[in-house]
């Protein structure tokens, strides 16, 4: 009974220390970094802590502002993930990402980057706006 | 003299009195780009009662475009519906329905893109995507119009009254509901919001952003998703409005970020879950509001500086000011606080006793959001009294060294 016990606790325990990304709800989760309600589902961010906290961000720049920011020390950061464009209940670890940016795409904070989750996809949307593509390094560099 | 009457002559023959064309199913002509085609410059237009399906109709020259009894133009959830690239345009007396949505590109029911003098009055808008929309432009008037949408998800609505890049508008007496955000300003500067009804958008009822030297008075914002948000501004005049029951975890009556140097005068904060949020804001004067029955009436984040507050009115508030900081380099006068203790010797109707308005488990809640459970419970009474005493955690300087013993009467006084 009591080993039953002792197992159960510590799988609780372990279920609560779970690190894993929660979804963006539009209209109701509010943006870290500009405080603005997330509004847009094409464009978001999130940044999650390695003891499973998670920051929301309703633009990239939003994100990287406050990855810069050192209010969160980066060694705590356990994983960012952004929205894809074309899929946007889907979030996808940044450094697997492919990004465009085009001042004819409009998102909340001015950042105008699109996520996408291939290459294929990158290179029509960004010759069809007349974009340019950028790796996460490169886009970190853009927004320093 | 013969030379000038000549000349007058010549003038008054040149200049063609300007022509009054009707439109209507049945008149001569039959479609508003038709009468559009035939017009002149400085023509009027009258639109008979009926409705209108003619896609986007596009506008490039100065005309009236005058409804009688309110005829129908019907975007048929497909199009934009005008779209004006004109200067001197006056819109008047029409009824706007079922823009077409699309994701990039902003379908309106008016659209201006770099004009000027354009006068949208008294029109009805129903189930549009954006409303109006000003692009680069100047010395305009949006008045006395109605805009109503009813989307369910906000990705599938737009803004009411939407502005970029524009300076000197004008947008007065105007009743938005159920858009995005009623009236959204980016780049805006030199303009005036006056006596407009915001209610029900699912964003913000006000959203300003990079707007400079604006003004916005006697306005009511009520019952939005996240009440109204002046952001990255400097110069902004808030007056006489009414923030009334926004509601929610991110919702704010007024959400001041990187504002500077600003006046928040005799507003009214009513039932919001915060009356005013400030963050990174200076040198903001906050004199004459009222803050009744909020959660939170101020929350000001440390990284703000400068700011006054002085002759509010602060009553039924569950926190009246709370800080995350401890360093506070804003001052707080003269202001009534319907928690306060003191006492009033010399009848002079200032307290005697400085108030500290920033209660200590007001900071706990701060860093510990969920702490807010056990508010109003005995020990939360017991430590808030202990640090009344002994103050510890709460920032030494905030506080109100003559705080008043009644309430100030806004509505009969006057500078």
């Amino acid at each position: 009974m009591k080993t039953i016990f002792t197992t159960l606790l510590i799988g609780l325990i372990l279920a609560a220390c779970d690190v894993k990304p929660e979804p963006l709800v539009m209209g109701k989760d509010a943006c870290h970094t500009c405080k603005m309600t997330l509004v847009d589902d094409k464009f978001g961010a999130e940044i999650i802590t390695k003891k499973g906290k998670v920051y929301k961000f309703d633009d990239l720049n939003c994100a990287i502002n406050f990855y810069n920011s050192g209010i969160e020390p980066k060694e705590n950061i356990s994983t960012c993930m952004a929205a894809v464009y074309n899929n946007p209940k889907q979030l996808l670890t940044v450094t697997q990402a492919f990004y465009c940016q085009s001042d004819l795409v409009k998102s909340p904070m001015g950042g105008n980057v699109a996520t996408f989750s291939n290459k294929d996809d990158l290179e029509k949307f960004a010759r069809e706006w007349k974009g340019k593509t950028f790796t996460w390094n490169e886009l970190l560099e853009q927004f320093k | 003299m013969k030379v000038l009457l000549s000349i007058i002559c010549l003038l008054y023959c040149i200049s063609v009195p300007a022509n009054t064309i009707l439109i209507g199913a049945k008149q001569n002509v039959r479609s508003l780009k038709e009468g559009i085609t035939q017009a002149q410059f400085g023509d009027t237009l009258r639109v008979m009662p009926g409705i209108y399906r003619e896609g986007n109709i596009i506008l490039e020259k100065s005309l009236v475009i005058l409804g009688e009894n309110f005829p129908v133009l019907d975007g048929e959830n497909k199009y934009e519906i005008l779209t004006i690239h004109a200067h001197d345009v006056v819109i008047k007396g029409i009824t706007f329905i079922n823009t077409g949505v699309a994701s990039m590109t902003d379908l309106a029911a008016i659209k201006a893109n770099g004009c000027r003098n354009i006068r949208v009055i008294n029109n009805r808008f129903e189930n549009t995507f954006f409303g109006i929309y000003f692009a680069n432009s100047s010395h305009s008037w949006v008045e006395e119009n109605r805009l109503q949408s009813n989307a369910e998800a906000e990705h599938q609505i737009a803004n009411g009254i939407h502005m970029w890049k524009c300076s000197s508008m004008t947008v007065r007496n105007n009743i938005i509901k159920g858009h995005r955000d009623g009236i959204y300003f980016e780049f805006v500067t030199n303009s005036l919001i006056t006596n407009n009804h915001s209610e029900g958008n699912l964003r913000y009822g006000l959203h300003f952003m990079f707007s400079h030297n604006d003004e916005y008075r006697h306005n009511e914002f009520v019952n939005n998703g996240a009440g109204v948000a002046v952001m990255y501004t400097k110069g902004v005049k808030m007056i006489d409005n009414t923030f009334d029951r926004n509601w929610g975890s991110a919702a704010y009556g007024l959400l001041l970020k990187d504002i500077r140097d600003s006046f928040v005068t005799r507003n009214k904060f009513t039932q919001n879950s915060v009356g005013i949020f400030m963050e990174g804001s200076s040198r903001i004067a906050f004199k004459e509001n009222t803050f009744s029955a909020n959660g939170y009436a101020v929350r000001l984040q440390a990284s703000c500086d400068d700011n006054v507050f002085e002759r509010n009115n602060f009553s039924a508030n569950t926190f009246d000011l709370v800080t995350n900081g401890t360093l506070t380099l804003n001052k707080v006068n003269s202001n009534y606080w319907d928690k306060y203790e003191g006492y009033d010797l010399n009848n002079d109707t200032v307290g005697d006793v400085p108030y500290r308005p920033v209660s200590m488990y007001s900071m706990i809640v701060e860093q510990v959001p969920t702490a807010v459970l056990l508010w109003r419970s005995f020990l939360v009474y017991l430590m808030d009294r202990t640090e009344k005493a002994i103050p510890a955690i709460t920032p030494e300087n905030l506080k109100d060294d003559s705080p008043s013993m009644k309430p100030y009467d806004f509505l009969h006084s006057h500078y």
